[in-house]
């Protein structure tokens, strides 16, 4: 059975992945190379960094992809792969909005009171 | 007769021996429950989830400070972030994509009326994440005037809840950007056009079922007339 590729993912629209270490290894690079580019103390690419790298850690040490979905939990290796996409989208949108900046405006007063 | 009468008897004895029965049960539960009740029943508080929630109401709160003004768990162990109005897109892209949050399901989209208030339109969005079981609550605010950025390039769940929350009340969410699309006959084309709410406001006369429409021309109104009448029998 070793080396057999399972079949299916059991989730509609998401198709197995050939080669899960290759795609995690260059989107975690580029998600890596994007966050470089925000401020040293930006909170968002702080706690990215640790999880990227966490992940990239594991998937460089890990061959066997079942021992690997163990490793990072987060579901099966498609499901992560797509979260590392929609992270990558995330980081280069966050590099535009620049969220770590302070605060754009102070809500008038009471507003968040409740009851009034 | 004597042993109808006799069991009549014991039937009754037996009763109100039944009767006296629970009648000292009661007597002995009473004093419990009274004693229990004087407590008020509360629901059990789950401080570990409350934590939880308040740990990662922290984390969103230390990644976005641009936009979020106020970040509390309630009392029923719910999550609510408070966010600037600009920030609408940002925040909810935001815990959609981050590995962290991956709140990709838009349960419910509206808006609250306070009247009293500067900005009197409060919008609520309600998320929720499979992936971590848990959900969150965005809530923004807007006036009469400003128009909220429209939440559908990201959650497409959000597209009918903003089309019922413009419908209740009004100019919340911008019509610009939604498209209609009708045959022109000088171009000889479909064409596509910029929403507008151009249509007649319908004020329905029972007396004179006919002419409901007021503003149609009169040729046209008697065309349809005759059409509805030619087809009966």
């Amino acid at each position: 059975m070793a080396g057999l590729v399972k079949k299916t993912t059991g989730l509609v629209g998401l198709a197995v992945s050939l080669n899960p270490h290759e795609r995690l290894r260059i989107l975690y690079s580029k998600i890596l190379a994007s966050v470089q580019t925000m401020p040293q103390d930006a909170a968002y690419r702080k706690y990215t960094e640790q999880v990227v790298t966490e992940r990239y850690d594991h998937v460089k040490t890990e061959p066997d992809v079942e021992k690997l979905e163990k490793k990072i939990n987060c579901g099966q290796i498609e499901e992560v792969i797509f979260q590392a996409e929609c992270e990558l989208s995330l980081s280069r949108k966050m590099s535009e909005w620049k969220p770590w900046e302070p605060l754009t405006e102070e809500p008038p007063t009471n507003q968040w009171k409740w009851p009034i | 007769m004597a042993a109808s009468l006799m069991r009549f008897v014991r039937g009754g004895f037996g009763r109100s021996l039944n009767i006296v029965r629970s009648s000292c049960l009661q007597q002995q539960i009473r004093p419990q429950s009274s004693t229990t009740e004087t407590s008020p029943t509360t629901r059990p508080s789950d401080a570990i989830a409350h934590n939880q929630l308040a740990a990662f109401g922290e984390y969103v709160a230390e990644m976005m400070p641009k936009y979020i003004q106020q970040v509390q768990v309630t009392c029923f162990n719910e999550l609510e972030v408070m966010i600037h109005p600009d920030g609408v897109i940002p925040v909810l892209t935001f815990l959609r994509d981050h590995t962290n949050a991956q709140y990709r399901n838009m349960i419910d989209l509206t808006a609250v009326d306070i009247p009293t208030r500067q900005n009197r339109f409060e919008i609520v969005y309600n998320l929720l994440s499979l992936r971590y079981n848990s959900r969150i609550r965005v809530k923004t605010y807007t006036d009469e005037l400003s128009a909220v950025d429209s939440a559908v390039p990201v959650h497409k769940a959000a597209n009918w809840y903003e089309r019922e929350v413009w419908d209740m009340f009004e100019r919340t969410f911008p019509l610009s950007g939604y498209v209609e699309v009708r045959y022109d006959d000088e171009v000889k084309r479909v064409v596509a056009e910029p929403v507008e709410l151009a249509q007649e406001f319908r004020k329905f006369d029972l007396n004179t079922p006919w002419e409901v429409f007021p503003c149609l021309p009169r040729a046209q109104r008697l065309c349809s007339q005759t059409g509805g009448r030619g087809r009966r029998p």
